[in-house]
Order: C-alpha cells, then sequence, then structure tokens
C-alpha cells in the first residue's frame, strides 16, 4: 500500500520514538508494502477474533469505564423515579431500593464514588501524558483531543455512507464520534456535579453568589440536573450502545471493555492510522498481517512483482 | 317551601325502617332529638338536588370528640320539637353551656380559634356569600375523624388502676380515650396536607373563579395563587413528599408557624402580610427552620417553580432551550446511526462475526471478502 502523506507522518514518528532497528524498520515497511492499496479489501479480508486482538485500553481505562458504568445507571436508575414522580413506574423504582429516603441516600453515595471515578480519570491521563512527554512518545494525534482533521473525517464518513466515497477515512486511535462522546460526556459530568452540588449544597451556593444571580443560578441548575441526566441516558441508550452493541459488526458486544483489546477489523476500518502504530510496536501483528495476506493472495507485494514480471496479476 | 319539606321528611320517617335500630343500642337522649333522628334514611333532598342526611348513627356519634356534648349546646336554635326550618347550622365559636372548661371553669368553646380563623385569609361567615363560598369552614378539614384505634380498646391494665377511685369504667374509658388522642401527634401527614390544601388549591375552576374576582374587585392575589399546587408538586420539597418522604417541607411548615402551629394553621396569611412566615420580611426566619444556613439570597430562591412565560422568564427560555437542545441531539444521533447502519451494510457489513470477519455479505460497491 502506497501511504498517504498523513499515514507515512504517522508511522514515521511512530517508528522514530519507538526508535526501532533497522530490521524492524524493514519488516514494518514490509508489511505496509503487502497491504492492498484498497483499504477496504484488507479490513473485509483480515481475521478478528470476536474478544479482541489487538491492546487498546489499559486496565485503568477499563476499571474507569466500569465505574462509570455502574454509577451512571445506578445514579440514574434512583434519580429518575424522583424527578419524573408522577409517572406509573416512578413508584415501584422506588420501592424496590427501600423507598424515597433510601435512594436519596444511595444516589449521594454514588455520587461520591463518580466524583472519585473522574479524579482517577482525569489523573490517569494526566499522569499518562506528562510520562509520555518525559520518554518522547508523546503524539497529541493519538490523544482524545480534537484536532481540525476530525471535521475533514467527519465530511469523508459522512460521504462513505452516503456512497460517495470508496472507503471510511482513515481515522486516527480516537474517531470523531468518539471524541464528540467523550467530551459530551465529561460536560455532562460537569453539568451533573455542579447542578447535584446546588442540591445538596443550595444554601452554599446562594451565598456566594451575587444575590442578582443566585436565584437564576438555582434555576438553571436545577432544570440542569434532570436535562442533562435524560439527555445522557439517552445519548448513552441511542448512541453509546448502538456503537458497542448494536452496529453491524460489533453486534452482540464489544469486548474492549473487559479485555481492553479491539477486533483487527474494527482497527483497521475505524482507526486506521492507530493501526500502523500498533505494525511498529507489535512485531507478532506485522507477521500475522503479512501470512495472512499472502494465504489469501491478496499480498500487494506479490502484485507488483507479478507485473514486473509481465504475468497477469 | 316549608311545607313540602315537613311532608317530604314525614313520609321518609314512615317509609323508612324504625325496626333497623335496637331498642337496646338506644343511647340516653334527655333532649329527644332521637325520637326523629335514629331513622336511618332521615334526610331531604335540597333545591340542588343534593342529598342531605339527618341520621344520627349513635353508635358512631358515640366514639366522635363530641360525644358529650348534648346536641342543643351547639343546636342553640332548637327551641321545641319539632323545631323550625332550620337556616343557619352550628357554627364552631358557639359557647357550650353543658361543658365547662376544666381549666378555667367557663363554658367551653372554639371561639378562640375561630376568632384566628375569621381573620386569615380563609377566614368567612358559617353562612358564606361570593367569592367565599370557596372557602374552607371548620368543617371542611376537622372531618371529625372517628378511626382511632386508641379509643376502641383502652388498655385494661391501665385503666384498671383508675377505676378503683374513678369507679365508672365508662368514664374511665371516655377519659383515657380523649387524653391519649390528644398527647399522640394527630396532624395530618405531609402527604395528606399537601392533598387538603390541594383539593381547594388545586382545582383549577376554583382557581380562575377567584382569578377573575379578584380582578374585578381590585385585589392583589399571591403572584403563585394561579399555579401554588403544581409548581409545588414540580419543586424538590413536592416531590420529595409526593414519594411519602416526611422530612421536606409541606405546605403549612412554610406558611403556617412552627413555633405556634397548631393556632397558625388556622390563621393563614398572605406572603404580602408582614406577619406571614412566607412574607419578605420572615422568609430568611422560615426556610432557617430547615435550612439552618439559609441568608438573604437563598430566601430569595423560588420555592414554587413553574416555566410559565408570566411567572419565570428566565427558566421559561432556559427549558425551552433544554428541550430543544435535546431533542435535535437525539434526533441527529439517531439519524446518524441510522445512516452509518445503512452505508456500511451496503459496503457488505453483517451483524454477527462468521468466519472471522463481519464483512461476509455481498457488497453493492463491488469489493467482497475473499473466501
Amino acid at each position: 500500500m502506497k501511504l498517504s502523506s498523513e499515514a507515512r507522518d504517522i508511522l514515521e514518528t511512530s517508528m522514530r520514538q519507538n526508535k526501532v532497528s533497522d530490521a524492524d524498520r524493514a519488516h514494518i515497511e514490509e508489511a505496509v508494502a503487502a497491504m492492498p492499496d484498497d483499504r477496504v479489501l484488507l479490513y473485509k479480508n483480515v481475521v478478528s477474533n470476536p474478544v479482541g486482538d489487538i491492546y487498546r485500553y489499559s486496565i485503568h481505562i477499563r476499571i474507569q469505564h466500569m465505574l462509570t458504568f455502574v454509577t451512571f445507571l445506578t445514579l440514574a436508575f434512583t434519580g429518575l423515579p424522583i424527578h419524573f414522580f408522577e409517572t406509573f413506574w416512578s413508584g415501584p423504582f422506588n420501592e424496590i431500593l427501600g423507598g424515597v429516603s433510601v435512594t436519596r441516600i444511595i444516589h449521594r453515595t454514588i455520587a461520591v464514588i463518580m466524583i472519585v471515578s473522574m479524579i482517577y480519570h482525569f489523573l490517569t491521563i494526566t499522569l499518562g501524558s506528562v510520562w509520555r512527554i518525559r520518554a518522547g512518545t508523546f503524539d497529541i494525534r493519538r490523544t482524545i483531543i480534537p484536532l481540525w482533521k476530525d471535521i475533514r473525517d467527519f465530511r469523508d464518513d459522512m460521504a462513505y455512507n452516503a456512497g460517495k466515497r470508496d472507503q471510511r477515512p482513515e481515522m486516527d486511535k480516537f474517531n470523531y464520534k468518539q471524541k464528540i462522546h467523550y467530551f459530551a460526556a465529561a460536560f455532562g459530568n460537569m453539568v451533573m456535579v455542579v447542578s447535584g452540588s446546588a442540591f445538596l449544597f443550595p444554601e452554599f451556593w446562594a451565598s456566594v453568589l451575587p444575590s442578582s444571580i443566585a436565584s437564576h443560578w438555582q434555576e438553571l441548575m436545577r432544570l440542569s440536573h434532570p436535562h442533562e441526566a435524560l439527555l445522557a441516558l439517552l445519548v448513552i441508550a441511542f448512541w453509546h450502545w448502538y456503537n458497542v452493541h448494536l452496529a453491524p459488526g460489533r453486534f452482540p458486544m464489544q469486548w474492549t471493555f473487559l479485555t481492553g483489546k479491539i477486533t483487527r477489523e474494527h482497527q483497521i476500518e475505524e482507526h486506521f492510522l492507530e493501526y500502523l502504530r500498533n505494525l511498529v510496536e507489535v512485531p507478532e501483528e506485522r507477521k500475522e498481517l503479512i501470512d495472512m495476506l499472502e494465504s489469501r493472495e491478496l499480498s500487494a507485494i506479490d502484485d507488483s512483482q507479478a507485473a514486473a514480471e509481465g504475468a497477469p496479476s | 317551601m316549608a311545607t313540602r319539606l315537613a311532608c317530604a321528611i314525614t313520609a321518609l320517617m314512615f317509609l323508612l325502617a324504625p325496626q333497623f335500630v335496637s331498642a337496646l343500642d338506644a343511647p340516653t337522649d334527655d333532649e329527644g332529638c332521637l325520637m326523629c333522628h335514629k331513622y336511618p334514611m332521615m334526610g331531604r333532598i335540597t333545591d340542588e338536588g343534593v342529598l342531605r342526611s339527618y341520621y344520627v348513627v349513635p353508635h358512631v356519634f358515640n366514639k366522635t370528640v363530641h360525644r358529650n356534648v348534648p346536641c342543643r349546646d351547639c343546636h342553640t336554635y332548637i327551641k321545641k320539637l319539632p323545631h323550625e326550618t332550620v337556616n343557619t347550622g352550628v357554627t364552631c365559636s358557639t359557647e357550650c353551656h353543658s361543658i365547662k372548661n376544666p381549666a378555667t371553669g367557663k363554658p367551653f368553646s372554639h371561639k378562640a380559634i375561630v376568632n384566628a380563623y375569621t381573620g386569615s385569609v380563609h377566614g368567612r361567615d358559617k353562612i358564606a356569600t361570593g367569592g367565599d363560598t370557596d372557602k374552607p369552614y371548620c368543617i371542611t378539614c376537622h372531618t371529625n375523624p372517628i378511626n382511632n384505634p386508641h379509643e376502641d380498646l383502652p388498655p385494661k391494665r391501665i385503666t384498671d388502676r383508675c377505676v378503683l377511685c374513678h369507679e365508672k369504667r365508662s368514664f374511665v374509658n371516655q377519659w383515657y380515650s380523649h387524653t391519649s388522642r390528644r398527647i399522640k401527634e394527630v396532624r395530618r401527614s405531609p402527604e395528606q396536607i399537601v392533598e387538603l390544601c390541594s383539593s381547594c388549591h388545586g382545582k383549577k375552576e376554583l382557581v380562575d373563579r377567584h382569578l377573575e374576582l379578584a380582578k374585578k374587585e381590585g385585589r392583589e392575589l399571591g403572584r403563585k395563587f394561579a399555579f401554588a399546587v403544581d409548581s409545588y408538586k414540580e419543586s424538590f420539597h413536592g416531590k420529595l413528599t409526593a414519594k411519602g418522604f416526611t422530612k421536606t417541607a409541606n405546605c403549612l411548615d412554610c406558611h403556617a408557624d412552627r413555633e405556634n402551629y397548631y393556632k397558625s394553621v388556622h390563621e393563614i396569611r398572605p406572603s404580602r402580610d408582614p406577619l406571614s412566615p412566607v412574607s419578605p420580611q420572615r422568609k430568611v426566619e422560615t426556610c432557617k427552620q430547615c435550612h439552618t444556613f439559609a441568608d438573604e439570597n437563598y430566601a430569595a430562591l423560588d420555592p414554587h417553580p413553574t416555566s410559565h412565560a408570566e411567572d419565570n422568564l428566565f427558566r421559561y427560555w432556559a427549558e425551552k432551550i433544554y428541550n430543544i437542545v435535546g431533542e435535535v441531539v437525539i434526533v441527529a444521533l439517531v439519524a446518524l446511526s441510522l445512516f452509518e447502519t445503512w452505508g456500511r451494510r451496503r459496503d457488505g457489513v453483517g451483524w454477527r462475526l462468521k468466519h472471522g470477519s463481519s464483512w461476509w455479505r455481498k457488497s453493492k460497491r463491488g469489493r467482497d471478502r475473499v473466501i
């Protein structure tokens, strides 16, 4: 495969940061050259293990996801029946856990665990980035930080879905959807924490804010908490669960949140630039890829050699 | 009218079953009222078509708080039997002639509390006209319940001691029941208080009638009068109360004085009255009953929040924007997901992994998996 300038830059950066040997460099270039130019053929023809092939998330991120998963649903389960107090389901939902005098305590306790989880996550990504910067292996394109490229990726992905483009864009470790989702969740969490504190400590907020806005602030927080909760729940239900459970190719479940691994076809389809880094960092993956392409007679090296010899490809 | 009424009552008395009343059940009736009022179907149909029963059920009446009060202590207008047409009925401020206040020796009366009630925003005469007819009279709230389980069986091991000196067990039992009923907290639960207040303040036609009346008379009503119940139910206080939580504010926790609660609930005042616990002058003090650190900023928070444009424009727009953003986001995400599914499906992806790949379906774009 002839890499795009963007992909080539990612690959070169990764090889430089990983200080690969000449032998490894040659092996990496061989794997890249073996990939067919049409990336669609590549991800359609690799073999994937449903529970994941390529390491993607550390144990810390998986614990944080699990904490968010449990706390978010428990908070929704104990909070929404209070807000929608007139609905037919609010009574049974409250009663299951012992009534509102119990659920309000559970809600606050779980909220504290959620905040601890947020702090844990913030420390993980901050310290992880500091460690990578010091080690010279930091690459902003590999982080969750939104870049202009994401807008281009979104446009190109829409064009692919509409049939106007051959293949999906070459996206990085975190694609535009994941970045939107991550920052929506981060923003939502902050809104929930601040507005929840306005419920729990209304006197504090009233005393620190100027009198002209104290009342408006409290009203905004009273609106924000249930609205943001409901929005988050719907986004989780409609989008996140679609992406990790219902989308074709991901059904019935992506195991990444448990195993930390992503399937090979998924990595190549949606995170091709990260897959190039995988080729640099995981020698076994290079070997696996080259062998697989050769066995399926899809290796671009064979094609070029055959063409050079004048034989039909 | 009076003749028709007398005929109707007489007919009912003859038609309806005196045989239901056993002679053994007949209570003491020195005034002779039960001569007529013992008949179960004693009553009449008013000009408005409402059935009014005048039947006195002896064993039920004997359990009420008024069981020892002779009928004519309250029905003072009864001078002879059969009596004249009754126009005014009982007023609760009447002084009893037979029952003395044991503390003062004076005739017992509810006059003091009736006077407090008359001066409140709910105050009205027994026979009211115009908008006052919608206001509660004593019996609207004091339904005189007879379901106090303590009154059924006073504990014998206690009353046995009393009987030694007081001799009469019926007296001891009644005294015990009276005292225990008042020592026990008999106020309504928070949910019942909200339900009671809502029975008028949540009735749309009644509220609208008073809004109209106040407008016509140039009177000022509370800013939240039109939606007092709905806004309370929407508040955090209301939601928790609705779910049976008792440690949050109900209507009377704010609109009545905690210090003198039982009198204060009778003299609810509008918030513009400086004596009202929710007046600007006293609001901080009222909030502090529960919210220890409440200050003036805190007291300015709206305990009856609504998103009506005429009530709170800021909240109205904030909620509108929230709703629009929420709907747009959900529609956009669902649309994006469907679009993506459609696009990828056309390229041959399937829902399940088959032979290690999800791309086993035939692509409409001409590049298929090599099998």
